[in-house]
């Protein structure tokens, strides 16, 4: 009684079905997906996101803020996602085209940011939550970057025009300031980036009413 | 869409074929024979079935001496 | 309790012997000898990655609640002492534990000698160079971004080389092998270290050397990420309990063709589950349905499974008062039903509206690596190390306090943690909840999470010093004689039989 090959041919096509299930044919359904043109404006949707946001995201990669956020608004109706405002839209694959790597997220201990570049367009927000985020955000759980930030004595030229607007306690003291560093730059620039508020074919934006 | 439900539609008739294919090659190989002798191949002489192994806590009484390790 | 010990117990203390049981049992001495060195290397490695990734979970879990603690460095930033955690515990000590129980049962059931060691030792090197640089990586900042894939791309190969020997090592015991006949345990072994590196290799290529397009590297990263699991570590653990249970208790497995449907119902039905991570992503509905769908089939492995190990089971539980690998495995055994079935629930619409995104799934992680897969390797290696070094564990309370830490903690951390998940899904979903009374109300779950951490940790540490003390009778200076129980052949004791 020898089970051996019997052993073998199973284990390779129980495989070999699900590869070909759920790898080969989402790439061919999936894998060539174009940028939409809109036949009136035509405005193409999506594109390369441009150079410094482009840093950020690596940034944001880098420090893992995937772990708590999550890029994806489900469908309207399931889960409240669009009532929150994290999109305007229900998330489609043609949004995630030109992402390397995509960063779904599978958890939400923060809030959704697809659309985040719409809901807070405001450099200062970003910069001071991301220095300490009891700032903008009290009794929150998430980490302080300010290790993204120098903080610097005030030169003789005065403040610098991007020092933080810090107040009590998180002031860094009399005649100190807080500045960005690039990659804090870079980060907010990627997160200003982020906007679902584009029609597509297959996502049209939920009726207002 | 073509191709793709090509491919569907053909590999779900291949890979059941191959599978009824394989069982009844197996099966007249005599692979699906006197399997459940295989239920016995943990067992030997030594530790045949009905011994217990491994038996390493609260050992009875009468097999331990003090430190709590077997005495012979 | 004070059972009178049954006769099955007391004749493990006093075997039989006869010349033809020590021919047999010198061959089994033989077998185990020649997988000492390897699979002992596998095991202290992957204790350390242990002990390492456990103060990273505490770390990452103490941060969660209180995120004020250590938050100016980036190195230890929640997003990568986390995920650090996550390899280390995974790729570290999960991970190597199994190649240490896979090599050593590999070898009993083919009644083959290890071969040529130094190669496969090697391996476990590169392996563990591998990880050290990989998690230095993500420390570092130089995460892939892609979950349970986040080991930068100049660590991955080097683990692959690891691995691919590794697999190839075991076919080769198996091709060697004097006994022809298959036990259980040996599909389990070869179907996972088949499916591994066939995963691993489609999930660097498509997400790493060559991204592709958009969310196709989604698809392909939860092909993945669940496989790890399901096809990996799951089919080891079963392997685990499928020879330990009925070897611990003296008994077959009850039904041997159950067994055969478990397997291959696991092996149809397992590989396809992955998408049920994407419930309400940007995907087709196709194949998030498909998922689903094999995700409730999996209730036919599972419960066939399950109603085999506790009909083996029946009328032995008595058992469980003296031997630890008893103890570790019902425990794992039981949670494998457990979270499997849970993992089937969560998978189903209405219920991931709620648990998906939640420290629910976190929750339910840990039901499977941990209660299932951890505790099975727990009681594995209780079997295993003494019979590879020739000594008896040294401490019956570091046992007791091992296994209760673990299984107390570990039911503290996952059911709190699962109910709290819920009630977060709830409170999310009710958009005029503003989100920062959500995150407020996840902080007593989370706490409560910390203490289920220290509770861990103290366990893996009891382990580890009876571990050290075991092999410090084995190697160090004051070596021990070779105690009685596990010398094979032994005078009768005076009682028993
Ligand atoms: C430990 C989990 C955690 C990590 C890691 C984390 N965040 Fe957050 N984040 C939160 C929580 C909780 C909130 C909600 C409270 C608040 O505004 O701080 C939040 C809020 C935000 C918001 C505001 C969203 C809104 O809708 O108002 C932004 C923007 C943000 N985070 C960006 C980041 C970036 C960028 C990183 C990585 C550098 C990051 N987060 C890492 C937990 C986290």
């Amino acid at each position: 009684m020898n089970y051996g090959p019997l052993l073998f041919l199973g284990i390779l096509f129980t495989l070999a079905g699900s590869w070909f299930g759920l790898v080969l044919m989402p790439n061919r359904q999936l894998g060539d997906l174009q940028p939409h043109v809109n036949t009136n404006t035509a405005a193409i949707y999506p594109q390369p996101i441009p150079g410094e946001a482009a840093q950020g995201r690596e940034v944001y990669r880098s420090l893992g803020c995937n772990y708590c956020h999550t890029q994806q608004v489900r469908p309207d109706g399931f889960g409240s996602d669009i009532q929150r405002g994290w999109g305007k839209r229900r998330s489609v694959a043609r949004d995630y085209i030109y992402q390397k790597p995509v960063m779904l997220g599978s958890s939400r201990t923060g809030p959704d940011l697809t659309n985040i570049g719409e809901r807070q367009p405001s450099y200062d927000w970003h910069f001071t939550h991301l220095y300490n985020p009891q700032t903008t955000s009290k009794g929150s759980i998430m980490p302080s970057y300010a290790y993204l930030f120098d903080v610097r004595k005030i030169g003789y030229g005065g403040a610098s025009t991007n020092a933080l607007k810090l107040s009590g306690d998180f002031s860094p003291g009399p005649g100190f300031e807080v500045v960005p560093k690039p990659e804090a730059v870079q980060l907010v620039e990627y997160l200003r980036s982020l906007k679902s508020s584009v029609e597509l074919p297959e996502a049209p934006l939920p009726k207002a009413e | 869409m073509g191709i793709i439900s090509f491919i569907l539609i053909g590999s779900s008739l291949v890979f059941p074929a191959v599978a009824v294919w394989a069982l009844w090659w197996a099966g007249r190989n005599g692979q699906l024979s006197h399997s459940d002798k295989a239920a016995l191949l943990p067992f030997d002489e030594q530790e045949p079935v009905g011994r217990m192994t491994d038996v390493v806590l609260n050992r009875p009484r009468a097999l331990v001496s003090g430190s709590g390790r077997i005495s012979s | 309790m004070s059972t009178p010990a049954s006769p099955s117990v007391m004749s493990a203390l006093s075997p039989r012997d006869t010349a033809e049981s020590r021919d047999r049992r010198a061959e089994l001495a033989e077998i185990d000898e020649s997988t000492s060195g390897t699979v002992l290397l596998f095991f202290l490695a992957g204790m350390a990655w242990l002990l390492i990734g456990t103060l990273f979970a505490l770390i990452a879990s103490y941060k969660l609640h209180s995120p004020e603690f250590l938050n100016q460095y980036a190195w230890l930033t929640f997003g990568r002492i986390r995920t650090a955690h996550l390899n280390a515990v995974i790729f570290g000590f999960s991970a190597e534990v199994a190649v240490g129980v896979v090599l050593w049962l590999m070898c009993r059931l083919c009644r083959v000698p290890l071969m040529a060691q130094s190669v496969i030792n090697a391996a476990a090197i590169f392996w563990n160079v591998g990880l050290v640089i990989g998690i230095g990586g993500i420390l570092r900042g130089d995460t892939t971004g892609i979950e349970y894939l986040e080991l930068p791309k100049y660590a991955t190969p080097i683990l692959f080389v690891a691995f691919a020997l590794i697999a190839v090592w075991t076919i080769v015991v198996f091709r060697f092998r004097r006994e022809r006949h298959l036990y259980v345990s040996q599909w389990y072994i070869l179907a996972a270290v088949l499916w591994f590196p066939w995963l691993y290799s489609t999930a660097q290529l498509l997400l790493v050397l060559e991204p592709a397009r958009g969310t196709v590297q989604a698809a392909v990263n939860w092909w993945f990420g669940h496989n790890v699991l399901g096809l990996w570590f799951t089919p080891i653990g079963l392997a685990a309990i499928y020879y330990f249970l009925p070897k611990v208790i003296g008994r077959p497995i009850h039904s041997y063709y159950l067994s055969v449907l478990g397997f291959w119902t696991l092996a149809l039905f397992y590989n396809w589950n992955g998408f049920h991570h994407l419930v309400g992503g940007p995907f087709p509905a196709w194949m998030i349905t498909i998922s689903i769908v094999a995700s409730v089939m999996m209730v036919i492995p599972v419960v066939s499974t399950a109603i085999n190990h506790h009909f083996t089971m029946v009328g032995h539980f008595g058992k469980l008062k003296y031997s630890p690998t008893l103890r570790f495995i019902v425990f794992g055994a039981v949670s494998y039903t457990i979270s499997s079935l849970q993992g089937v629930l969560s998978s189903v619409r209405w219920f991931s509206e709620v648990a998906h995104f939640t420290h629910h799934t976190v929750a339910h992680a840990h039901w499977g690596m941990y209660a299932f897969f951890t505790m099975t390797m727990f009681g594995s290696m209780y079997y295993i190390l003494p019979r590879i070094t020739q000594r008896e564990w040294p401490s019956e309370r570091l046992i007791s306090l091992h296994f209760w830490c673990t299984a107390l903690g570990i039911i503290l951390y996952v059911v709190p943690l699962s109910y709290g998940g819920w009630l977060q899904g709830k409170a999310m979903l009710n958009a005029t909840t503003p989100f920062l009374e959500v995150v407020q109300g996840t902080l007593p779950w989370l706490k409560i999470r910390t203490v289920s951490g220290l509770l861990l940790a103290l366990g893996h540490v009891a382990f580890f010093a009876n571990l050290i003390w075991l092999l410090a009778r084995r190697f160090g200076p004051y070596r021990q004689p070779e105690p009685m129980i596990l010398a094979g052949v032994t005078p009768a004791a005076p009682v028993g039989k």
